[in-house]
Order: structure tokens, then C-alpha cells, then sequence
């Protein structure tokens, strides 16, 4: 399984000790996926060491392989200097490595100190004294806590304290946490830094998944950058390296070859937003006065770290959010209070970040998915014309190239690249005017996202206005006509993808506005 | 070392369902059997006599389809809002707010021709088994209110009235001071089918078809299927989730309302605290075996009446009522542990527990 001439675990000079976390070639595919192609991390004792790179870099599936919630296909995890073959997340427990989980899980109805112990206690015992110990525990690192609190009256950033407890209650030497910024306010962010330092100080293994550089540039020791399931800097260590670099390495710097055709001739304005601003699922500000247009024939790309307004940009376009203030114009028309249904009929295709659970339904069929936008137009009376539907679903599968098996079966069986086909079709197939696509092509093999592409690239062609919110930096600058940077909810540059060089932008999307070309043409920054 | 695990099958079974009652049924028996035989009865007497009285001649046939009449409707109320991913618990108070509503037109009525009469006791009783699910709908729908707990709470509030009608305001001066409401007039009475069945088996049947016709072939059906896979994918199809939710509870209610009516008119002389008799917690039962869909619910109905009459049938022979109670409890539990066969298939794996992961 392992190459014979992988060498054996240096030792560290200082200490004498092999590595706390090596994890060797790693492997892992999905079907349709290869989530980690020959990944590599080491990480030292006693160190907090960032893995760093965009969503879909496969940073997840790493630290879900070296928790042993998945099994890697190829490749070693050693803890210690020592090879494991985790089964189960309990088997990496035992050998001290320990996850706190993006989505946290605990039992809302039980207190801090009954979710830390639960499973973890082999009998019956005092609250009081299980109290008292938890309460120990947190107060020797530090994380503040009300031990006899039950968790649903708990603050995100409280939640995420009782996940670390779990973890060093069950006597984790190495804990992974998973994005655990991304549900924190900034100052709950600092406080957890200084946290996990006080960890790593105490002889701990931190090992901390972020894609916000500061953080990484803050509090942690040493980083890995990963990009396309790779390992592309190895271990670097953060004194000797700024967030420029860490930037231009996550979103990398492979020659892009761009299919435009020259001097492109674009049309009306199709697609307007002024001064939109909404508020996300916690109540704070995810867009901040942004503008935008789209012209007929341009595809204009979004490029910015995940989580800055992009899912809500996209779902305030589609009528799926409601907005605070500003409007959106579809087709000259100020459609800013339409319903979903009524801005599909103004031609308006929207491909959710969400396949699944948004833009189809997960058990029904596929021709009933292929029917959700227009069924209404199989009515006959109160009934539905099955056998119209079935034919529509039919064309929209040939002519779209969907690999199923039977219609009426659910969608299930579907891998995500016809999953997707189907999606993209449906959407597609009435040749609507403006096309709002997030994230259409992620997890994708790359067959399945070259079909998407070319989808994109002949609506735009046939007229249509293309807005594209990627993460995938080389997509943005092979599709767009205009490149636009998101940084807090409003638009920060704007960039010719022709001419933009990478690290210009991946200043600008961590909010280096400064650095960033300044905004052409009739937008751009809203200040 | 090998254990067996349950693995998702890729599809469901096809005709799954019935081979699993079959299963469930015979497992059941034998299981049954031990039960008999330790308790000093012959099991194939027993079983004999259970098959006879409930589906051994026109009779029992119709005393059978009498009792399956409120399970099925009673499912259907079920399983019309389980289709949508909402749980109505309160099919029992529903019942009992049909009844309500039938037995006071009766009251006011007993002079119209029966036809009249009778349209207008189970239109009441639509109307009241909705009104007992228009509080949850609307809290569910507008504020997000766990229907659960709600429905489940106004079955008590049902119940409750029913007791303080019938030992108060609707108490039979003629009844020697007994909490009797007064018998039901003539012409308010279902008319007969054969043997001992009555027209509600005929209204029953109509009514389930009518919903499973409704939820397969029309475009109200597809935008419930929608909304019960996914809410986020029905408000993205412009489907109001809002107003789906409402009718969708309010029409459970109904529906659970009209079993009251029926029953009422159909199989009960006057309306009494113990008119819902458990139905309407049955139907959750059955809406569950018969996977919510209406098409299933008859079935599964049926089958449970005439366990359920089966069961009391061999309490005459000497059987105790726990023995048969526990025997009822089987068959159900077999067809229930069966049903989980069609979508899951038994492996054997080697070695320790792993982890499902997605």
C-alpha cells in the first residue's frame, strides 16, 4: 500500500520526538471525486499547525481521515511515529486524536458537563463531582465555561468550547478542529486562539483548519497549504511567511488558458443590483451595499473567501432571501419583490450552491425534479399530464447528456455530475436571460466540469447574462469576461481576467483593498 | 469473527410491502404459538377461530370492514400529513370533534329526510375535526409550533368535551341519570351495505381513493411531494410552504373528523367518551406501515381490523385479554420488523463496528 521508499519519521532536532501527526500519500475517493490525491502533513508536538486552502482543496476529508471518521483509499497516518489504520473515530480517540466537528454535536437539552461526559463515563456518577471536574478541566486551559448550564442556552462560540472539552476529556493529545472560526464572532476568534496556544504550550498537538489567513498568520506555528486534494507547501513555517504568499499558494498559479474570443461585443444590461443589503441566518450583516451589473453576452465572475455574501448574493437574486434595502433589476425591470416563480418567468436560471435540498428534491423522482420549475405547465385542470412530464424530462435528459437510470426512479442513484446535469438543464433548457450559477462546478470530476463550463460558455454566447460565484480561482479566469472580488458583502475590485495577475487578487479577496487594481468601468467598489 | 448488519438496500423492494406482512404474519403466529401452548390453549383452535370471525364468512367480512373503516380514515388523516413530513397525533380528539359535530346537527335535526340529514352530520364533522386542527396549522405554519405536540394536547380537550356534553347539556332526561347522551334518531343513521356492514364502508373507500388519486395524478399531490422532500426545494419551485402546511393539517383534521362522523352515524347509537376507542392512535400505525401513502392505507387498515377482531373473537373461547392483546401486539410487530426488510437487506460482515459514513 506504501511506497517502499517513503522514509521513516524524522525526529525532531530539538526534541528528540518523531512527529505528532504524519500522514503519508494520502488518498481518498469518492465517486465522481477525488477528494484527497496524494496529500502530505506533519505536523510537530506540541505546535498549532494550520492546513489552509479553498473549499474543495480537500482539507475536511484529511482531517476526517486522520479521525477515522473515513478510511483514506491509499497512504499512512502515523501518530507519534507509530501506523494506524483508524476504523472508527473511537480507534483515533484511543490513540489521542481527538475532532471538534464543523456542525457541533451535542444534546441541546443536556448540560455542559453531561454532554462532555456523555459516552465517557463507564458509571454511574454525582452530577456534582462530574461538575466539578469538567469545571476543573476548562478552567486549566482556559475555556470559560458554566459547567451546570444546559447547552441549548449556549452561545456559538460556548458550544464550540464544550466540543474542545469533549475532546480533552476523552484525554485527546491532538486535536483537529474543523473550520472552527467559521461560526465565530472575531472576538470569539481571538479568545480561541489564545486557547489553542495555551494548548500547544501544555505539550498538545493543534491542528486547525481555516482559509482566513490572519487567523493562520496569528496564532498558529506552522501551516500546510493543500490545493486539488494536494499538498502544494509542506509545513511552513509562519514566521517565515506573510499572507501574500499563503494567498498566492491557496489559489494557485497554473497558466490559465482563456477561451474567449477577442474584442467581444456585450449587450443591454440584464441584470442590476444597487446597494443591496441583507442580513444572514444570524442576524448580521452578509450584504453591505452591494452593486453589480450583467450585461447580455458577459459572464461575469465572482472570486472571494467563502462565507463574505456570495450564498446570500446569489439567493436575494433569485428571490429566495429577503433584502433589507436596495433592488434588483432583471431585464430593466425592478423585480426586487418577485416571487422565486415570478422571477423564473422573467428568465431568470438559478443554479443553487445546494444541489441537493435546494435545487432538487432528494427523494423524488427524475421527472419530477425535471418538472419543478415548470410544472405548471403539464397541468391539465387539477391534474398533472404524467405522460407530458415524462416527456419533457426525457428531452431534457437527451439533450443534456443526464446518465440515469429509470425516470420514475429517485434521484438517488444519480452521481453528482448528472445530478448536476439535470440541475444545470432544467434550468437552462427554456434559454433563460440571465443565468445566476454558485458554485456550479464544485465537487465535480472533470468531465462533469467541463460539461458544466461549456454550458455556461453557450449561454453566454446565445446572449444571456452570466453571473458565476466560484471558489475555484483557474475557473473565474478561464470563463469571465469581468472578474469581480467580494470582501464582506459588497464588491471590493474589479479585475480584467486578461491581464489580472493571481496575487493582486488574492490580495484583494482577504481585503488588501489598498493593493487591489481600482474598479473599471460603470462599478465596482461601493464606497 | 462475522456479524450481521443492516445495509440499505438501493431501492426499496418492489411489492416489498405485502411479502413483508406475509412475513411479519407468519413469524407472528409462531411466535403466538409458544404464547398459546404455555398458557394451556390449542393454537390451532385458536388461530382457526381468529380467521373465522373476522374474515370467514360475509359476516365476519363485515364486521371487519365496519372496524377498518375508522382505522382507515383514521390513517389517511395521518398519513395525508405525514406525506408532507408533519405528524398529526391528534386524529383521536379530531375523531371525537367530528363526532361532535355530527351529533349536534343530529340534535337539530331530526326531523330533515335522512339523505339531508346525514350529508349535513358528516359535513360537521369534517368541519369539526378541521377546526380542532386549524390552532396547530396555523402555529405551525406562521410561528413554526411543533404540530406534535399540539395535536397530541387537543386530544385531551376533545375527549374532555365530549364528557362534559354528555354529562351535562346532552344528557338523556330519559336516562335515569346516567351520563347518556340521547340515542341518535333514525334518519341520521348510515344505511346498511350487507350483514352487518354499513355505507361508511362504501364513503370509507371513496374517500382514501379520492386522496390517492389526488396525491398521484395532481399538480396539489406533486407540490405536497415536493414540500415533504424538501421545504427549502419547495419555496425555490415557488411553492408556499406556508399555506401547504395549513391545508395540509387542517385537511388531516378533517379527514380524521369524517372517521368521527361515520363512526357516529354508521357504528355507534349515540355518542360516548369512549366513541374514538383508541382509532385514531391506531392510524398512526397504520400511516406508518403503509409508508403515508394513501394507496397503502386501505390495505394495512383492513388487515389491522380484523386482527383487532380476530383478537377479541377468541376472548369468547377462554382467552384472556392480555394473551389476545399480546398476540394483536405480534402481528403488528412482525409486519412493522418485516417492512424494514424491504428497504434494508441483512449482511454479514467481518470484524468490529465501523462507522456509516456519508
Amino acid at each position: 500500500m506504501t511506497d517502499p521508499h517513503i522514509p521513516t519519521s524524522p525526529v525532531d532536532a530539538t526534541t528528540g520526538n518523531p512527529p505528532a501527526v504524519e500522514m503519508l500519500d494520502v488518498w481518498k475517493r469518492f465517486p465522481g471525486v477525488v477528494a484527497n490525491a496524494g496529500a502530505n502533513l506533519r505536523v510537530r508536538r506540541g505546535s498549532v499547525h494550520a492546513v489552509l486552502g479553498e473549499n474543495g482543496a480537500g482539507k475536511s476529508t484529511l482531517m476526517n481521515v486522520l479521525s477515522g471518521v473515513y478510511r483514506p483509499d491509499e497512504g499512512e497516518v502515523r501518530i507519534d511515529g507509530t501506523p494506524h489504520h483508524f476504523r472508527t473515530p473511537a480507534a483515533a480517540l484511543d490513540a489521542g486524536v481527538g475532532m471538534v466537528h464543523q456542525e457541533f454535536r451535542l444534546v441541546p437539552s443536556f448540560t455542559v458537563a453531561e454532554n462532555v461526559v456523555l459516552g465517557a463515563c463507564d458509571r454511574i456518577v454525582r452530577r456534582s463531582a462530574v461538575e466539578s471536574a469538567v469545571g476543573a478541566l476548562a478552567d486549566r486551559f482556559g475555556l470559560a465555561t458554566e459547567p451546570d448550564r444546559p447547552v441549548w442556552q449556549l452561545s456559538m462560540g460556548e458550544r464550540q468550547r464544550v466540543e474542545i472539552l469533549k475532546a480533552l476529556w476523552r484525554d485527546a493529545r491532538i486535536l483537529v478542529l474543523d473550520e472552527p472560526t467559521a461560526v465565530l464572532t472575531p472576538g470569539e476568534a481571538d479568545e480561541l486562539g489564545a486557547v489553542l496556544r495555551h494548548m500547544a504550550d501544555d505539550g498538545r498537538t493543534v491542528v486547525f483548519i481555516s482559509h482566513k489567513l490572519h487567523e493562520v498568520t496569528g496564532f498558529c506555528d506552522e501551516a500546510t497549504v493543500l490545493r486539488g486534494g494536494r499538498t502544494v507547501a509542506a509545513s511552513l513555517s509562519v514566521a517565515d511567511t506573510d499572507a501574500t504568499e499563503l494567498a498566492s499558494l491557496m489559489v494557485g498559479a497554473s497558466p490559465v488558458v482563456t477561451e474567449r474570443p477577442p474584442d467581444r461585443e456585450v449587450g443591454e444590461v440584464l441584470l442590476e443590483v444597487q446597494d443591496l443589503r441583507c442580513p444572514d441566518d444570524r442576524g448580521l450583516a452578509a450584504l453591505d451595499g452591494l452593486n453589480l451589473t450583467v450585461r447580455s453576452g458577459e459572464i461575469v465572475g465572482i472570486a472571494g473567501v467563502a462565507g463574505n455574501g456570495q450564498r446570500e448574493m446569489a439567493q436575494t437574486i433569485a428571490g429566495l432571501r429577503p433584502v433589507e434595502s436596495g433592488s434588483v433589476h432583471l431585464c430593466g425591470e425592478d423585480r426586487t419583490d418577485a416571487t422565486p416563480r415570478q422571477r423564473f418567468a422573467d428568465g431568470l436560471g438559478y443554479i443553487p450552491e445546494d444541489r441537493i435540498g435546494v435545487g432538487l428534491a432528494p427523494r423524488l423522482s427524475v421527472t419530477d425534479n425535471a418538472v419543478l420549475r415548470t410544472y405548471g405547465r403539464h397541468r391539465r385542470g387539477p391534474f398533472l399530464d404524467a405522460a407530458g412530464a415524462i416527456d419533457h424530462c426525457r428531452d431534457l435528459v437527451d439533450r443534456f447528456g443526464v446518465r440515469t437510470g429509470p425516470l420514475d426512479e429517485p434521484i438517488a442513484g444519480l452521481s453528482g455530475g448528472n445530478l448536476q446535469r439535470l440541475l444545470v438543464g432544467r434550468e437552462l433548457v427554456d434559454g433563460p436571460r440571465v443565468v445566476v450559477a454558485a458554485q456550479p462546478t464544485r465537487g465535480l470530476d472533470v468531465q462533469g466540469v467541463k460539461a458544466i463550463q461549456d454550458l455556461l460558455v453557450s449561454e453566454r454566447e446565445a446572449g444571456a447574462a452570466v453571473l458565476l460565484v466560484s471558489e475555484d480561482l483557474d475557473e473565474l479566469l478561464t470563463l469571465a469576461d469581468r472578474l469581480l472580488v467580494m470582501h464582506a458583502g459588497r464588491i471590493v475590485a474589479e479585475f480584467d481576467p486578461t491581464t489580472a495577475e493571481r496575487h493582486v487578487i488574492g490580495e484583494a479577496m482577504i481585503g488588501h483593498s489598498s493593493s487591489a487594481s481600482p474598479a473599471s468601468g460603470d462599478q465596482g467598489s461601493s464606497r | 469473527m462475522s456479524r450481521p448488519v443492516l445495509v440499505r438496500r438501493e431501492q426499496v423492494l418492489r411489492g416489498g410491502q405485502p411479502l413483508a406482512f406475509g412475513i411479519g404474519l407468519c413469524v407472528a403466529l409462531l411466535v403466538g404459538l409458544v404464547l398459546l401452548v404455555g398458557s394451556g390453549h390449542d393454537p390451532l383452535r385458536v388461530y382457526g377461530r381468529m380467521f373465522e370471525a373476522s374474515l370467514g364468512d360475509p359476516r365476519a367480512w363485515s364486521v371487519t370492514l365496519n372496524r377498518a373503516v375508522p382505522l382507515g380514515l383514521a390513517g389517511l388523516a395521518v398519513a395525508v400529513a405525514g406525506s408532507m413530513g408533519l405528524w398529526n397525533i391528534g386524529a383521536e380528539g379530531q375523531i371525537m370533534a367530528g363526532a361532535i359535530g355530527a351529533a349536534w346537527i343530529a340534535r337539530i335535526g331530526g326531523e330533515w329526510p335522512s339523505p339531508v340529514l346525514i350529508t349535513a352530520m358528516l359535513a360537521a364533522a369534517i368541519l369539526g375535526g378541521g377546526l380542532l386542527a386549524l390552532g396547530p396549522a396555523v402555529a405551525r405554519a406562521r410561528i413554526g409550533v411543533n404540530e406534535i405536540i399540539t395535536t397530541l394536547m387537543l386530544n385531551e380537550v376533545a375527549i374532555r368535551l365530549v364528557q362534559w356534553l354528555v354529562h351535562g347539556r346532552w344528557k338523556d332526561p330519559g336516562s335515569h341519570n346516567f351520563p347518556l347522551a340521547p340515542m341518535l334518531p333514525d334518519n341520521a343513521r348510515l344505511p346498511g351495505l350487507f350483514e352487518r356492514a354499513h355505507f361508511g364502508v362504501v364513503l370509507a373507500g371513496v374517500v382514501i381513493a379520492l386522496f390517492g388519486v389526488a396525491a398521484s395524478r395532481t399538480a396539489w399531490g406533486y407540490e405536497l411531494r415536493v414540500a415533504g422532500s424538501s421545504g427549502a426545494t419547495a419555496r425555490y419551485a415557488g411553492i408556499s410552504l406556508e399555506r401547504k402546511v395549513m391545508t395540509v393539517l387542517i385537511l388531516s383534521g378533517g379527514v380524521a373528523g369524517f372517521a368521527g362522523g361515520i363512526e357516529l352515524s354508521g357504528a355507534a347509537d349515540r355518542i360516548t367518551e369512549g366513541l374514538s376507542n383508541g382509532f385514531g392512535f391506531a392510524g398512526i400505525i397504520v400511516a406508518a406501515l403503509a409508508l403515508m401513502r394513501p394507496s397503502g392505507v386501505a390495505a394495512v387498515a383492513l388487515l389491522f381490523g380484523a386482527v383487532q377482531i380476530g383478537g377479541q373473537s377468541i376472548q369468547t373461547m377462554g382467552v384472556s385479554s392480555s394473551v389476545s392483546t399480546i398476540l394483536q401486539a405480534l402481528i403488528l410487530f412482525g409486519a412493522i420488523a418485516a417492512g424494514v426488510l424491504s428497504r434494508y437487506r441483512v449482511e454479514m460482515v467481518a470484524g468490529e463496528a465501523t462507522e456509516a459514513t456519508g
